[in-house]
């Protein structure tokens, strides 16, 4: 069964067919002078890094409610795995429970699916856009998107296992393999949110089975948190006492306790571990610097807030003078953006058009988003300029 | 769809790549380099872009049709390109805009992190990274994945109300 063994060591990896790209470049691409790379499976996505793969959705595809699998966005700190295969992949829970077991293929098949629409957002989402300008992934708006996630609860696997009451935190570990001596990629959730009924095993992205990219054939969905805490190619879940102690809790994903100065160092002492989302939103038409007929125009978006609701969102066509209220779409899910329109008149001229989320928590965002030295949980009011004509 | 389907798409699956599985050898993501299979490949996709564009009636330009990028000229490329680029392309670097003392943060993490930088090279390489990378440089301009089911016809997709 050496087959099976190898089943996905061909799948899903990127490959170079040029022959084929210069009929469609002419005319489906936004950009077709910048080239475009044959991603299996990953479409009209803009390419961070080619390895290890990095792909960011255009905001013009912030136009569905449910982000299409091909326009959903990835982002790997690693290699991702050369091999997986599925007699062989095993699930262990540990740590500081009373009966650690492991779980196959089929085991998992057994438990009950549950589903949660969620958007996951990379904490790095819009890094490119804090000044001074910081190191990273340079990600402009759209390390984001939203699928409909289904898979076992963790906190049935958990009770399972009978986490002892020193168990505080729940540890995730995955098959992507470290280069060099990279740490690797572990982190770690505070129990409460890991024994959260929306805190899943996904094994689905959209109905369809995780690709290889999303993780399969199981990841970690910790809704309404940084993408960073949903684990893809889960194969370790460990109870432990205290929060994972490894570079990717400290110092990565930290987030100042109060914001500095713009370029400033600051005090890990002066810091706390990310968590869930800010309030955020991004226009998804009209393009930025683009030109539009003058008539009757909309303007098109989505806006999220992590755990909390959106409640509003505003737009101003005049550079922030005045806001007007935008119509927000009807499908919505606690995790979940909200997609939202505004209609105006546009006559000839020059306009530069913002907007503004307000969740159920009160919080709005700023006119200039929090600097930090990593350039995460870019948030500031969005903003395109456009020319009508 | 049920978990046991998904487990039954598995094997469909496995059965697709046996079919095709050849093609393209390790995936990317997880080819180191030096790898001949894919230098091969490599090699094989750029006499590809030799020969089938120059009859292309598109007239495309070609030249960022590369899947990973080179590092700019400079007495330091070379040992830039073997120190950096063991672990990540090219890109990764191409994108950022930082000022000196950032570079130098950067290069003594990725030193810890494995990288293997000659002392006598490290400040030489945090110049080159510096001088090419600065704030005050545009912005790199990255290509995109192709599309292989566009949403329309002009490239622009609905929007819902």
């Amino acid at each position: 069964m050496n087959s099976r063994r190898n089943f996905l060591r061909q799948m899903s990896g990127a490959a170079l067919t040029v022959g084929a790209a210069p009929s469609l470049l002419s005319w489906a691409l936004p950009n077709p002078q910048s080239g475009a790379i044959d991603v299996p499976g990953e479409d009209g996505l803009i390419v961070r890094s080619f390895r290890f793969v990095d792909l960011e959705t255009p905001v013009e595809y912030f136009n569905t409610w449910l982000t299409p699998i091909p326009h959903f966005f990835v982002r790997n700190h690693m290699h991702e795995p050369s091999e997986l295969n599925a007699s062989d992949w095993r699930l262990t829970i540990g740590g500081e429970v009373e009966k650690p077991f492991s779980l196959t293929l089929s085991d998992l098949s057994k438990l009950e699916t549950h589903s949660v629409v969620n958007t996951l957002e990379c904490a790095g989402n819009g890094r490119s856009l804090h000044r001074p300008q910081v190191p990273g992934v340079q990600w402009g708006k759209g390390a984001v998107g939203t699928a409909r996630f289904s898979g076992p609860r963790l906190r049935d696997v958990l009770q399972r296992a009978a986490v002892k009451p020193n168990g505080k935190h729940v540890m995730f570990r995955g098959l992507d393999e470290v280069p060099g001596k990279v740490p690797p990629f572990i982190r770690s959730i505070p129990i409460e949110k890991a024994i959260d009924a929306d805190t899943l095993i996904a094994t689905q992205m959209n109905g369809a089975p995780l690709t290889k990219h999303h993780g399969l054939p199981a990841r970690a969905l910790v809704p309404g948190w940084i993408g960073a805490a949903s684990c893809k190619w889960l194969t370790e879940i460990k109870v432990l006492e205290s929060e994972f102690a490894g570079n990717f809790m400290n110092p990565g994903y930290r987030f100042p306790n109060q914001p500095g100065k713009p370029g400033e160092a600051v005090k890990p002492e002066d810091t706390h571990a990310l968590t869930a989302l800010n309030v955020k939103s991004a226009i998804s038409a009209p393009l930025d610097g683009t030109k539009v007929k003058s008539g009757r125009a909309a303007v098109h978006g989505a806006a999220w807030a992590g755990e909390a609701d959106v409640v509003k969102v505003e737009v101003s066509i005049d550079g922030g003078t005045s806001w007007n209220p935008a119509s927000l779409g009807h499908d919505k899910a606690h995790y979940a953006w909200r997609l939202w329109t505004y209609d105006w008149k546009a006559k000839t001229g020059d306009y530069t058009i913002l907007s503004r989320a307000t969740d159920s928590q009160g919080r709005s965002q700023p006119s200039t988003a929090v600097w930090n030295p990593s350039g995460y949980l870019y948030n500031a009011i969005d903003r395109v300029t456009i020319h009508v004509v | 769809m049920s978990f046991k389907k998904f487990a039954s798409d598995f094997a469909l699956r496995e059965s697709n790549v046996d079919r095709n599985g050849s093609m393209w050898g390790q995936p990317p993501s997880a080819v180191r380099p030096g790898a001949a299979r894919l230098s091969a490949m490599l090699f094989t996709a750029m006499a590809a872009v030799a020969v089938i564009l120059p009859f292309s009636a598109f007239g495309q330009k070609p030249a960022s049709v590369k899947t990973t990028e080179d590092l700019p000229s400079g007495s330091m490329q070379a040992k830039a390109t073997t120190s950096c680029l063991e672990c990540h392309e090219a890109r990764i670097i191409l994108q950022q805009r930082l000022s000196k003392a950032t570079w130098a943060k950067e290069v003594d993490k990725m030193i810890k992190w494995g990288a293997v930088v000659d002392a006598n090279d490290h400040d030489a390489l945090i110049d080159y990274l510096s001088t090419n990378f600065s704030p005050d440089q545009p912005a790199y301009d990255p290509p995109r994945t192709s599309i292989e089911k566009p949403l329309g016809r002009n490239g622009e997709a609905k929007h819902a109300k």
